[in-house]
């Protein structure tokens, strides 16, 4: 197929796609131009001809990158982020820049200056966040795959609300490269596929060290998974804290289907616990905040922003009104909360102990995997997609929706969710974690069970 | 943690300062209320007993080594002049500090 039958296609459907307000810049004209590209290539790639969405918090030298935020509005990049140029030579056209929380925080995509997102199966409810834009693209068939961003679920997340993959590879597998940052320590550039094959293509294509970002591995690229018959040799963990009382019976059902399935394909099942895991969501919403407090000061109208002058004139009163006007709501809540818990006097009370109960969920995991569990298993989220507006009143609310995903992140591994069941017509996503640098199996593992799960199955 | 639990208006206000974020009156009570939320709900690490605290975390894993920080070039479409708000004859243009007003 020529990449420029592709591109027309898609760009029907991103025109189709317009109701769910997922994309904030694509063109048929830059489409039909990496067409062109693509099909002048020599050599094509593996990923030839494959139209790829970036989240719009990933630099590209010919789309804005906005990151949804009005601070930003029609930024264009000097450069191309590092996963885009590998994209790109492995054959993959650039599709669209998507809608996103503002700088990634965020879990319902309704934080962004451009409008929220509708999730293409209810338009009443959120696609989740922060990638939802990315992940409505994929779910509504627009595109097959698309990169998101994630600092704390925030591609995992989204992928269970929407019933795609979503892959969160190793800390250090990715380039970040031209992901603006958000928290140093945590972001990672991450996946969605319409299945597990496409989100590993992808991936295999864009991991790998990259010079121009020092906290990458010195390690080859991800392989691409070798299709296994079962599940026969594998042992996964369900950690006890992941399976609460009160979790959403639909979910409970869905995850309670694919324990059996592991089982009936030969896989052991055991019990575990991470018990610190509880402390997550707390220690997370320390780091990442103090981590975007330090980030996003360079938004100040002088390196980078759009300058609002103040009243006074100064340069202060330029800083403040750029940085006052050009943040939403949520992004000024981090900042505020990063800088008071950095600020003189708090910072061992609260950013130290963090990083040291970050240390202990990390150890958990590292206990748990070394006592012969090659997997995890656990919800992705706590309930399907909730209705838009229902948790923006209490930022809390909002955050718990990440409180199985954030461990994870915290710790560095890589992880993904997988569509296992609907809920009320409602996608439900399963979560496998695997120890640092092992996506290779969590791939292969997650096929197994994409090939013999139906993710349309209602399960309650 | 459990005694600074209470944030107040000043101490929003300082901290809006400190990060160089203009406030507005009319949101100062809904951020102090979701402040002291946020806050009081992440001081639940305190239920986390000294005695099992480890040693400050280092994301990743062992391998990620920071390697020499070596400045290399990197090659930009745009020139600075084309993303900067103001940039003239080599300098990225901004007010006067209020500070040296009087000098």
């Amino acid at each position: 197929v020529k990449a420029a039958t592709v591109a027309a296609e898609t760009g029907t459907r991103l025109a189709e796609a317009q109701h769910l307000n997922a994309t904030l810049h694509w063109s048929q004209e830059l489409l039909d131009a990496e067409a062109a590209r693509v099909d002048r290539m020599a050599a094509p790639g593996p990923l030839a001809a494959l139209p790829v969405a970036l989240k719009d918090n990933i630099v590209t030298v010919e789309q804005p990158t906005t990151c949804g935020s009005r601070i930003l509005e029609g930024y264009l990049s000097p450069y191309n982020a590092t996963v885009v140029e590998r994209l790109r030579a492995a054959g993959a056209m650039i599709a669209a820049k998507t809608n996103l929380d503002e700088f990634a925080m965020g879990s319902s995509t309704e934080h962004s200056a451009f409008g929220r997102v509708k999730h293409p199966l209810d338009p009443a409810r959120v696609p989740g966040g922060s990638s939802g834009g990315s992940a409505a693209l994929v779910a509504a068939g627009v595109v097959p795959a698309a990169l998101g961003s994630e600092t704390g679920g925030s591609v995992r997340q989204p992928a269970s609300f929407c019933g795609v993959v979503g892959v969160k590879p190793s800390y250090g597998r990715v380039s970040r490269y031209g992901l603006v940052a958000f928290g140093s320590s945590l972001d990672c550039v991450s996946v969605f596929g319409r299945t597990v094959d496409d989100a590993g293509r992808v991936l295999s294509a864009i991991s790998g060290p990259d010079p121009l970002d020092a906290t990458t591995v010195d390690r080859a690229p991800m392989r691409v998974p070798k299709a296994l018959p079962d599940l026969r040799g594998l042992t996964v963990g369900l950690p006890t804290e992941y399976f609460p009382a009160d979790l959403d019976a639909g979910v409970a059902a869905a995850l309670r289907r694919t324990t059996e399935q592991i089982r009936e394909l030969g896989g052991e099942v055991r019990q575990v616990s991470l018990p610190n895991s509880a402390y997550a969501v707390p220690t997370y919403y320390i780091i990442a905040p103090a981590e975007a407090a330090a980030n996003l000061a360079r938004y100040d109208g002088v390196r980078y922003g759009n300058r609002r002058v103040g009243p006074d004139g100064d340069i202060r009163a330029l800083y403040r009104t750029t940085r006052g006007e050009g943040f939403g709501e949520e992004v000024r809540r981090r900042i505020l909360v990063g800088t008071y818990v950095l600020s003189a006097g708090y910072y061992d009370a609260y950013y130290k102990k963090a990083q040291q109960v970050r240390a202990l969920i990390a150890e958990d995991f590292r206990r748990v995997f070394d006592s012969g569990c090659d997997l995890l298993l656990t919800p992705t989220t706590p309930t399907p997609a909730f209705k838009a507006g229902e948790k923006t009143e209490d930022p809390v609310a909002m955050y718990l929706a990440d409180v199985f995903v954030c461990s994870m992140s915290l710790a560095g591994l890589p992880a993904m969710s997988l569509p296992v069941g609907r809920s009320e017509g409602l996608p439900v996503g399963a979560q496998l974690v695997a120890p640092h640098f092992g996506e290779e199996r969590l791939l292969a593992a997650a096929q197994v069970l994409e090939r013999t799960m139906d993710p349309l199955a209602e399960v309650r | 943690m459990g005694e600074r639990m209470n944030i107040g208006l000043d101490e929003v206000l300082h901290v809006a300062k400190l990060a160089e974020l203009a406030v507005k009156e009319s949101e100062m009570r809904r951020l102090v209320d979701q402040m002291n939320r946020i806050v009081n709900y992440v001081a639940t690490l305190d239920e986390v007993p000294g005695d099992r605290i480890a040693e400050p975390f280092l994301a990743g894993p062992q391998s990620v080594m920071l390697r020499e920080d070596v400045p290399a070039t990197v090659p930009l479409v745009r020139p600075p002049s084309a993303i900067a708000p103001e940039f003239a004859q080599g300098f990225f243009l901004v007010p006067r500090h209020g500070a040296m007003e009087d000098q």
